[in-house]
């Protein structure tokens, strides 16, 4: 299939889950130009959100795929999650009254600093993702001590959200910030999506290839940690969508990053939108943590696509 | 005439420690050169600074009089063929067009060079083949081809006979035979057979730049015994070709006189 149809089709399915965003939910079914205030103020900035925050972590996996040269990389790899994860539950012990969102980012953001510091010196891509997998653990350990310590139940449901990822009930203001960042990581990926290509040749080559290489490891790490981290802030742990949007996109579409940047967004956007979905309408009353479907759909598929290659 | 590339008072070193100090080299336009020396005599780290990849520790270089300049201009000054690279999931068109780096999608003039390019390496055929698919040749070629696809005037080359069977040397020599005046060549290399070959040999002992010169005056059992500790036969060719060096036996070193 040619690219540009392969990118079409994919719009044209984020577009139609959408629409089914805007119409179902656990209130029942009202078609988007009844435009009831249930459709424009629940529904509406949800599904946005949704297709938002997937394509960021979505373009997040690509850059920290880039970075590390390893397209197991995902964007909580470098000690995002552990980090997010403990800032939440820091923030509902602490302010119960406060939002969690701000901490959980300055947590993700403090621990990629970190795993940064613990692999500084000669770039090596294994020791940083060691790192990262060793803060990870070491935050999360930490998080789950506190919760089981908590005698308050409360923190324990607070804390589900953001440990198993959802999108809730946003306002439109809370779009602002998430949206302008991803068109913002959008245009500056796709106006340096050569030199991308270039550097995941490695270190020497790209710059044999006149891609200034610390310049653009840092630009990368630090447009991966912001999407992230603003990611989380939004809707908790959404885990695979990192992993999984850029994988299937490679196979769609090849290697070159001019392509698989739209390609993985739309693939992002699509599969947290039809999670979204899925979790507030099929098990309603009862809503079910996006998280848990992204992973459960994207496990599956992403072992199927790891033995098909291996085939 | 204007040197291609050119190192005054050069050190240089993979740390602060400087592991070849005072050299001066300028390779002219077309010029074959060939950095000679033992393990760890620093051909490689001499040719990472002279590709711009390190920073010299002392010293200047300068590429056509200038400083090296940065993205597609700097490919068309000066492009480097590594040792190994591990196989990409690129296109071989794509691998080849990255070559060229640009900074967009490639351009009509920039799609014929890498046209071009890809005939004269004989891989019109497999240009939509994925570069992980490849033999060892077509895989070499592949890298050629990038290396060239730009119209460098200088061309680097790190152990470029390393680990190769002897059809791909074959290849490779028939590609440098092919490039001989057109492109300016420098690499490092054990070999002694590919070294004859060159227009110039820079023997690298003891920290420093020992001999360089033309083959026929470098490449002398004397030279080889007190640099690399080898005993060497050489046979020349009565019809002017490169000569044959034999390696018979290591030696010990003897300091210079």
């Amino acid at each position: 299939m040619r690219r540009s149809t392969t990118l079409v089709l994919l719009a044209l399915a984020c577009g139609a889950v959408a629409i089914m965003g805007l119409c179902a939910g656990p209130s029942g079914w009202y078609l988007p130009w009844q435009a009831s205030d249930i459709v424009t103020e629940l529904r509406a900035p949800r599904v946005l959100l949704a297709g938002i925050v997937g394509a960021s972590l979505a373009l997040a996996g690509v850059a920290m795929q880039s970075l590390l040269r390893n397209d197991l990389a995902d964007p909580y790899v470098l000690g995002l999650s552990g980090g997010a994860s403990a800032g939440a539950v820091a923030s509902l012990a602490l302010w119960p009254g406060v939002p969690p969102g701000p901490l959980a980012a300055a947590g993700a953001g403090g621990a990629a600093a970190l795993v940064q510091w613990l692999a500084r010196g000669p770039y090596d891509p294994t020791r940083l993702l060691l790192s990262g997998v060793a803060v990870s653990s070491l935050l999360a350990s930490t998080t789950g001590l506190v919760l089981v310590m908590s005698p308050e139940g409360r923190l324990l449901r607070g804390a589900m959200f953001w440990l198993f990822g959802g999108v809730g009930t946003p306002l439109w203001s809370a779009l602002i910030l998430p949206a302008g960042l991803l068109v913002f990581a959008v245009g500056w990926m796709l106006t340096r999506s050569e030199r991308l290509d270039r550097f995941t040749l490695g270190s020497d080559e790209a710059a044999a290839l006149g891609v200034d290489v610390l310049a653009l490891r840092r630009t990368i790490l630090l447009i991966s940690v912001i999407l992230t981290a603003v990611s989380v802030a939004a809707c908790g742990l959404v885990g695979f969508v990192g992993l999984i949007a850029p994988h299937v996109a490679r196979q769609l579409v090849g290697q070159p990053h001019r392509h698989v940047i739209p390609t993985a967004a739309f693939g992002g956007a699509l599969l947290v939108m039809s999670a979204d979905t899925v979790a507030r309408t099929v098990f309603a009353p009862r809503e079910v943590p996006v998280g848990l479907l992204t992973a459960t759909v994207g496990g599956p598929m992403f072992l199927w696509l790891l033995q098909r290659g291996a085939r | 005439m204007i040197p291609v590339l050119e190192g005054h008072g050069l050190a240089v070193g993979r740390t602060s420690e400087a592991l070849l100090r005072n050299i001066d080299l300028a390779v002219a336009p077309g010029e074959r050169v060939a950095l000679v020396g033992e393990n760890g005599s620093g051909k490689t780290t001499l040719l990472r600074a002279l590709a711009g990849l390190d920073s010299v520790l002392e010293g200047t270089v300068l590429w056509e009089g200038k400083r090296l300049p940065s993205g597609p201009e700097r490919v068309r000054t000066l492009s480097v063929l590594f040792q190994t690279e591990t196989p990409s999931r690129f296109t071989v068109r794509e691998l080849v067009t990255l070559g060229l780096a640009l900074d967009g999608p490639p351009s009509m003039s920039d799609e014929g060079l890498v046209n071009r390019a890809l005939e004269q390496a004989e891989l019109g055929s497999l240009a939509e083949r994925c570069c992980a698919s490849l033999s060892g040749g077509e895989a070499q070629r592949t890298m050629l081809a990038r290396a060239l696809v730009a119209g460098p005037r200088v061309l680097l080359l790190d152990e470029p006979t390393n680990h190769l069977d002897p059809a791909r040397q074959a290849t490779l020599l028939a590609w440098l035979e092919r490039l001989r005046r057109t492109v300016a060549v420098v690499l490092a290399t054990h070999d002694l057979a590919l070294a004859a070959t060159c227009d110039r040999v820079a023997l690298l002992h003891a920290g420093s730049l020992a001999v360089l010169g033309p083959p026929s005056q470098v490449l002398t059992p004397e030279h080889l015994a007190r640099t690399l500790g080898v005993h060497v036969r050489r046979i020349d060719d009565p019809e002017g070709g490169p000569p044959l060096l034999r390696v018979v036996a290591p030696c010990a070193r003897r300091s210079a006189a």
